[in-house]
């Protein structure tokens, strides 16, 4: 297996330890005094999105995880997940519900995801920063509701999103919503 | 970076300045060779090495230490240098292999004299920061809780649990203090103002003498931190040629063990030793003091030419 030692680390770096996949969030080089360096690290593990903090000696080497990502196209939603294809080798993947969790709010058909693979298994789907998406469901705006300061209201995408929306924001419109936030940018014209 | 011609002024500034500062002094400038055949024997410095004249092998020096304390056993008095220094793989927000320092020794100085006049120079670039002066061991009971002195091994490790990194008790007592130091004091050092922290364990105390302090066995060396970043390393010179020669072995044994190789033993340095007066001296991280002195978080921020 591949390793690289600590002088590699940057954030962004791919590693594994306890065979589990880590993302290296940040990497603090430290050397008090005349003692040996070190490295504290940042590190999100790839499966359980949990951070930890990892102290490594200098010098030490460790394992890169076996992490691939690719492009995909989202194609349907199925009774296991969902499935998507690369458009350029038509290869297609189901990544499983529990993999997707809480993104799957965001899965629109004919989509294009960022998909992380670890060890040739899908283990994430990353959706696009920001996302266009139909509203399916909302209330009509009442009049009043701006002077009583009450001026977003809830309202569901056609991806399943819930998302807080001006209260100018009509059903069958279409918004752009930051997918790290949840939260709506602006009114989209068609 | 701010405007380049903004950084580069104000480091000429500070050049002069801190040349005032020793012409005031009397202390009159030196300079000595960068690329030399004599290394330093640090077991956790790594020397950069260069390929020279058919092949020979030369270092870049990490500190002009060595030929300045030949000059002064040859009965140079006060003297400092402004030299670029080199030291393999130390990169990171504060540290760049190759780095801007400011070394000088004052013979007949007391241990004192020397870590209050370095206080004074780091304040030509911070301002009238008053100074705190603490020992190791307080500041180890002051932020962890512990008298690291007659603490267990496992007593002490408890104390970073999470932080230490694998394999460590392999590594021995210092290795462990090194990472309580590093993750635990050293961030809290130099909170309100700068922080003399003084008399070292005499395990770590490199090329400084050792004393009884408080019944232990101590270095009569100093660090000087702000803001959790440390700028200064002070020791009231060891002048024992045997004591050096068996510190610089026990170094190469060390060095052997971790796989970085034994280094070659500098008999003209040792030599000079002898002569040595009795004197304190103290190298301070100029690009680091340029950093805080501009409110920087990174080097390379203060750097026009940054490793990376």
């Amino acid at each position: 297996m591949a390793q690289i030692a600590t002088n590699e680390f940057r954030a962004g770096v791919k590693i594994e330890i306890d065979r589990q996949p880590y993302l290296m969030v940040s990497n603090q080089f430290v050397k008090p005094g005349k003692g040996q360096s070190f490295c504290r690290t940042k590190l999100r593990n790839l499966l359980t999105g949990r951070v930890i903090e990892k102290t490594f000696k200098s010098g030490d080497k460790v394992d890169v995880a076996d992490i691939v990502e690719a492009q995909m196209r989202m194609l349907y939603r199925d009774v296991d997940g969902s499935v998507f294809m690369d458009d350029n080798t038509y290869d297609q993947v189901t990544v499983s519900s529990e993999s997707i969790g809480d993104v799957d709010q965001w899965l629109m058909e004919d989509h294009v995801y960022d998909i992380i693979f670890y060890k040739g298994t899908a283990i994430t789907v990353m959706p696009p920063t920001f996302m266009e998406m139909k509203i399916t469901e909302t209330a009509p705006g009442v009049r009043g509701d701006t002077a009583s300061g009450r001026v977003m209201k809830p309202s569901v995408t056609e991806s399943g999103a819930q998302v807080q929306v001006p209260i100018f924001v009509n059903e069958g419109e279409s918004i752009k919503v930051d997918t790290r936030t949840g939260e709506y940018v602006s009114r989209v014209s068609s | 970076m701010q405007c380049l011609n903004d950084i580069l002024r104000d480091r000429a500034v500070m050049f002069k300045s801190s040349r005032d500062f020793f012409e005031r002094r009397g202390i009159i400038e030196v300079d000595t060779p960068i690329l030399t055949s004599d290394a330093s024997i640090d077991v956790n410095i790594d020397l950069i090495m260069a390929h020279c004249c058919n092949g020979e092998e030369r270092y870049l020096i990490s500190s002009p230490e060595y030929a300045m304390k030949r000059l002064l056993a040859q009965g140079a008095r006060d003297i400092y240098q402004l030299s670029h220094v080199f030291r393999d793989e130390e990169y990171g927000a504060e540290h760049n292999p190759e780095f801007m320092m400011a070394e000088w020794y004052r013979p007949g100085f007391s241990f004192q004299q020397m870590f209050e006049e370095t206080v004074d120079f780091v304040n030509l670039f911070l301002g009238d920061v008053p100074h705190e002066v603490i020992s190791y061991r307080e500041a180890i009971e002051n932020y962890v809780g512990i008298d690291y002195v007659t603490a267990t091994d496992e007593e002490l490790l408890d104390c970073i649990d999470g932080k230490a990194y694998d394999g460590i008790m392999d590594d021995g007592r210092d290795a462990i203090l090194n990472v309580i130091m590093g993750t635990i004091v050293e961030p809290n050092l130099g909170k309100d103002c700068i922080t003399v922290l003084t008399y070292y364990p005499a395990s770590q105390a490199a090329l400084a003498q050792t004393c009884y302090h408080d019944d232990e066995h101590v270095a009569e060396r100093f660090e000087v931190y702000y803001q959790g970043s440390e700028f200064a390393n002070g020791y009231h010179e060891l002048a024992d040629s045997e004591e050096q020669r068996r510190r610089f072995v026990a170094s190469n044994d060390r060095r052997i063990e971790l796989g970085r190789g034994a280094l070659p033993i500098d008999e003209r340095f040792l030599h000079a030793l002898e002569s040595l007066p009795d004197c304190c001296g103290v190298a301070v991280g100029f690009d680091r003091l340029m950093m805080k002195r501009h409110k920087k978080k990174e080097l390379r921020e203060v750097l026009a030419f940054p490793w990376v």
